[in-house]
């Protein structure tokens, strides 16, 4: 009965209540809020070089979809199997879930999405596009030259890949040892690259046998040919030392030298570690000699942990100051530092000077060198200046109308695995924009991912993640409430004496189970999920989900703009606006 | 099935045998053992319902609410401070015509913290539109439970269950546990007209304009009118089928079919102390009838009159206090005989606040203060250490 029609309490209900559906009132018209689904950028994927899209690709991997996360790495990167094994993974750095509990494995899980794909015989996605006829030489098939190349092609360009060595990896397969990076990976991965139209020229040398008459005949050309010059010790005797780099290089082309007895290895860096940890694979008994503290290493952490775990002693605070002897039976002299006052400006590691002590010496067959590496020789005389983050333009009479890209460690201070890949995929970018006479620096910055010099095809190109806000998301910017304490998947190594003695992979795979409930616990910050929190919460039912289960709606006729979904949202993936007007 | 158990257990039971669909609660001592059994029960399986985890009382009665308003039996349990954060959704409650039942164990209420048996809790609420019953023993606390629901759905209100803390709460007793079967068929399944129904959408509880307000006010005072009048078939059925009966109000005459010079009104657990002070103060000569007030809302009236408009004298028992007036059934009493040409003189006596035993001594002490001729103050405080 209608409310006009009560004459008293006897017609009325018991309590009050509509006659009918309700439906007709339109109470989202009370909103001057408006709520919207708006997925956006996170830390992790800010702090990868390469800008992987890690939430999506944990969040396609906690469902099982191997196949979906292998390719979407791909896009932004072509070598997860590699990445997954040797990457100093900022991301994980950066990972919200640190400041919770402990940061997700990303690089173990990057590893496993590799492996899985490989195993599974997938192959990468190549898109549409039309040859554009236009030819870029590549110079350095280390990760930034391979990079550089495999995106160059997916944007329809013609690359000629050129090096000095037989075979293409660079540092990849001539400075990294097999133990941490095997060989059938990395053929696999380089592999995929040059499946898809780059053709490689082995042995040719930049200023060498590959000059500038035939280089300047090329639309672009991108130079990335590493930093394989050893820095000199400066001191007597250096004529004696053996170059730590060099001999890993001998020991991947199966040319291993002989080694045995107390050896020492000058340096603290990464290399310094490889080529110690390689000698006592060969039998020889390595010290590693820094001249810094322990602190101050620049390897990454976990490889001095594994150093250590091997028994390689690490004597920090000793600098070579002398070699004599024969080749064989050689004496260091080796001089105490101490720690100075004032810390090093440009670095703000702690400074070191002479300790007031006797130098120390050491009986020993062989020294190695590995205190840092220069430019590779043979770039043409010119001026540089820097374009973005990851690469330098380069100007020479030698070819003044092309466009001439530095990348790689040529470039980068921070000289890793995927500096050179993000220096790739700029050098990518900014050739194309050139070829297609856009402004380079416009289309570095569309690329960009955060504020870290981190950039993305994806974006850049109008995918998905062009659609997602600019923004990186915080740590108190999440609702914590609905995460759970989670341990951090670790993963397996081979045994000490399995290590002691072979070339075999330490660190081993981790099972699928393992990745799935590893990639379960990514916040996946800033990027929906469907966890239907929204859906749960929403006190006027108005949010409607699609009807394939991915994705939902406002319904903004009962909407009121209360906010309680954009609250509840754990991953901050919605956003509360004015009501426009 | 006579059973030895604890009084909060036995309204465990009760819900059990009730077959309430839906339970949700927040502990409070001394209310804490009735959901915890429940909650066993309905983890165990053996009762079928859901038990729905909240973080506050507010948010318990809120879940009821939308329970019963999908149409299921709901229940829920509170004390004191719990009972009093309640507050809002308890109006809400009566107003949307619900028939959720609640056992309020009755607890003092702080400052000072106080855990032990005191009346405040629940006459404070005495204005929300629930139905409150006071029991005397565990077994009435039981069959309450039982009747509450059925009385409840028959005139769309909610009803409370109301007992003291620990006398009755943390009491072990003999009890006869009903059968399920005739549980079933003395309660039927509840058949609301109205519900929550997603096939047939409606808004419930809308705004009400002054056009309209009143008149559903006017509404539930019916309902509330109703109750008194059906409640004593509920109960002369209950009776017939268990045995056992529970008026509204319930005369226990010193002498049977005479007026002794004075009535004493009690309510809750200390009924059962005055009834063995009746005897041994009879067998001294000294007389008085013993009143149990059972229903506090709706409060019946016209019984009170009926029984209390003869004595000369009413001494009644509060172990409550609105302060800044006095104890509660003393005021209700007497506002009831007040229209009354002819009507006895009120003792109104607070005692046992916060747990303080009622003792036969004690109430030994107010009879005679009542018979004595010193005439009485609005409040007749007893046992006070002034």
């Amino acid at each position: 009965m209608s409310p006009l029609n009560f004459k008293g309490a006897a017609d009325m209900p018991a309590f009050s209540r509509s006659a009918d559906t309700m439906e007709w009132n339109h109470t989202g018209n009370w909103r001057f809020l408006r709520p919207r689904y708006l997925d956006k950028d996170a830390p992790c994927s800010e702090a990868c070089p390469a800008a992987e899209d890690i939430p999506l690709i944990e969040l396609l991997a906690a469902r099982g979809d191997i196949a979906g996360a292998w390719q979407r790495i791909r896009e932004e990167n072509p070598f997860p199997a590699i990445c997954g094994r040797v990457c100093f993974h900022p991301c994980e750095k950066a990972c919200n879930r640190g400041e919770y509990d402990d940061p997700v494995g990303i690089n173990s899980l990057e590893r496993h999405i590799a492996d899985s794909a490989r195993r599974q015989k997938l192959t990468p996605l190549q898109p549409k596009v039309a040859e554009t006829g236009q030819r870029v030489a590549v110079i350095g098939a280390g990760p930034g030259g391979l990079t550089a190349a495999w995106q160059l092609r997916r944007l329809g360009h013609s690359v000629e890949l050129f090096d000095a060595r037989q075979e293409p990896g660079g540092m990849l397969r001539y400075a990294i040892p097999t133990y941490r990076l095997p060989t059938d990976v990395l053929n696999w991965e380089i592999g995929l690259i040059l499946e898809q139209g780059v053709r490689f020229h082995p042995g040719r040398v930049l200023g060498g046998n590959l000059g500038w008459d035939e280089l300047s005949q090329f639309s672009a050309v991108f130079i990335a040919t590493g930093a394989w010059t050893p820095n000199p010790l400066g001191i007597s005797g250096e004529q004696l030392a053996d170059d730590g780099l060099k001999f890993l290089e001998e020991v991947r082309e199966g040319r291993t030298p002989q080694v045995s007895g107390p050896v020492a290895v000058i340096g603290g860096g990464n290399t310094a570690m490889d080529v110690a940890r390689t000698l006592l694979r060969l039998g020889a008994e390595p010290t590693i000699y820094y001249r810094r503290r322990l602190e101050d290493l620049p390897a990454l952490a976990e490889e001095v942990k594994e150093v250590s775990e091997e028994g390689i002693a690490i004597c920090p605070l000793l600098s070579p100051h002398q070699i004599s002897g024969t080749a064989g039976d050689l004496q260091l002299s080796l001089l105490p530092m101490q720690v100075l006052d004032d810390p090093d400006e440009s670095s703000g590691r702690a400074r070191v000077g002479t300790a007031d002590k006797p130098a120390e010496l050491r009986q020993v067959t062989t020294v190695y060198a590995a205190i840092g590496f220069n430019d590779s020789p043979g770039l043409p005389v010119g001026t540089t200046e820097p374009l973005g983050t990851w690469l330098r333009r380069l100007k020479t009479d030698e070819a003044p109308e092309t466009t001439i890209l530095l990348g790689g460690d040529l470039v980068n201070t921070n000289r890793t695995v995927i500096t050179a890949i993000a220096s790739g995929k700029a050098a990518a970018i900014a050739i194309d924009a050139a070829l297609k006479k856009q402004i380079i620096s416009e289309q570095l910055n569309a690329a960009q991912i955060g504020g870290k010099g981190a950039i993305s095809l994806n974006r850049l190109q109008g995918g998905d993640r062009s659609e997602r806000q600019r923004h990186v998301v915080g740590f108190a910017e999440l609702n914590t409430i609905y995460f759970r304490y989670a341990g951090r998947t670790e993963r397996p190594g081979l045994t000490l004496k399995e290590r002691q003695t072979s070339f075999d992979e330490v660190q081993m795979r981790i099972s699928t189970a393992m990745a799935m409930a590893e990639a379960e616990r990514c916040f996946r910050c800033g990027l929906c999920d469907q966890c239907d929190n929204c859906y749960l919460f929403c006190p006027d039912m108005s949010v409607i989900r699609e009807k394939d289960g991915e994705g939902r709606h406002i319904n903004f006729d009962y909407c009121k703009g209360c906010g309680v979904c954009v609250v509840e949202c754990p991953r901050n993936a919605m956003l509360l606006e004015e009501e426009p007007r | 099935m006579k059973k030895v158990i604890e009084g909060s257990h036995a309204v465990s039971h009760a819900v059990a045998l009730a077959k309430v669909k839906v339970i949700s609660a927040y502990p409070i001592t001394p209310q804490t053992h009735i959901v915890e059994m429940l909650a066993e029960l309905v983890a165990s399986g053996e009762l079928d319902a859901r038990y729905i985890r909240v973080e506050s009382e507010h948010s318990a009665m809120a879940a009821v609410i939308g329970s019963a308003s999908a149409g299921v039996r709901s229940f829920t349990a509170s004390s004191s401070h719990g009972l009093a954060l309640m507050h809002e959704m308890l109006h809400w409650t009566a107003g949307a015509r619900l028939p959720i039942v609640m056992a309020e164990v009755n607890r003092a209420l702080g400052a000072p913290w106080n855990i032990w048996a005191d009346q405040t809790d629940s006459l404070a609420q005495r204005d929300t539109g629930w139905l409150q019953f006071y029991c005397e023993d565990v077994q009435e606390v039981l069959d309450s439970i039982i009747l509450a629901y059925r009385l409840a759905e028959q005139i769309s209100l909610p009803v409370m269950v109301v007992f003291d803390a620990f006398f009755l709460s943390h009491t072990y007793e003999q009890v006869d546990v009903p059968e399920q079967a005739q549980v079933d068929s003395f309660l039927p399944p509840w058949q609301p007209a109205d519900f929550l129904d997603p096939l047939n959408p409606r808004a419930f509880n809308q705004m009400a304009s002054p056009e309209f307000y009143m008149e559903f006010r006017y509404k539930i005072q019916q309902a509330m009118e109703q109750a008194l009048e059906i409640y004593p078939q509920i109960d002369a059925e209950f009776n017939a089928m268990f045995g056992r009966s529970y008026p509204l109000v319930e005369l226990c005459p010193a002498i049977a079919g005479e007026t002794a010079p004075l009535a004493l009104v009690t309510s809750g657990s200390m009924t059962g102390t005055a009834r063995v002070t009746q005897r041994e103060l009879r067998a001294q000569g000294i007389l008085f009838d013993l009143i149990k007030v059972r229903s506090f809302r709706p409060f019946p009236t016209q019984q009170i009159r009926d029984l209390l408009g003869n004595y000369s004298k009413v001494a009644v028992i509060d172990r409550n206090i609105s302060l800044g007036s006095g104890g509660i059934f003393a005021n209700e009493i007497a506002g009831a005989l007040s229209s009354m040409e002819q009507r006895p003189t009120v003792y109104p006596f607070v005692a046992g606040l916060g747990g303080r035993d009622v003792t036969q001594t004690s109430i030994t002490e107010m009879i005679q203060r009542a018979l004595g001729s010193t005439p009485p103050e609005d409040i007749l405080w007893s046992g006070l250490k002034a």
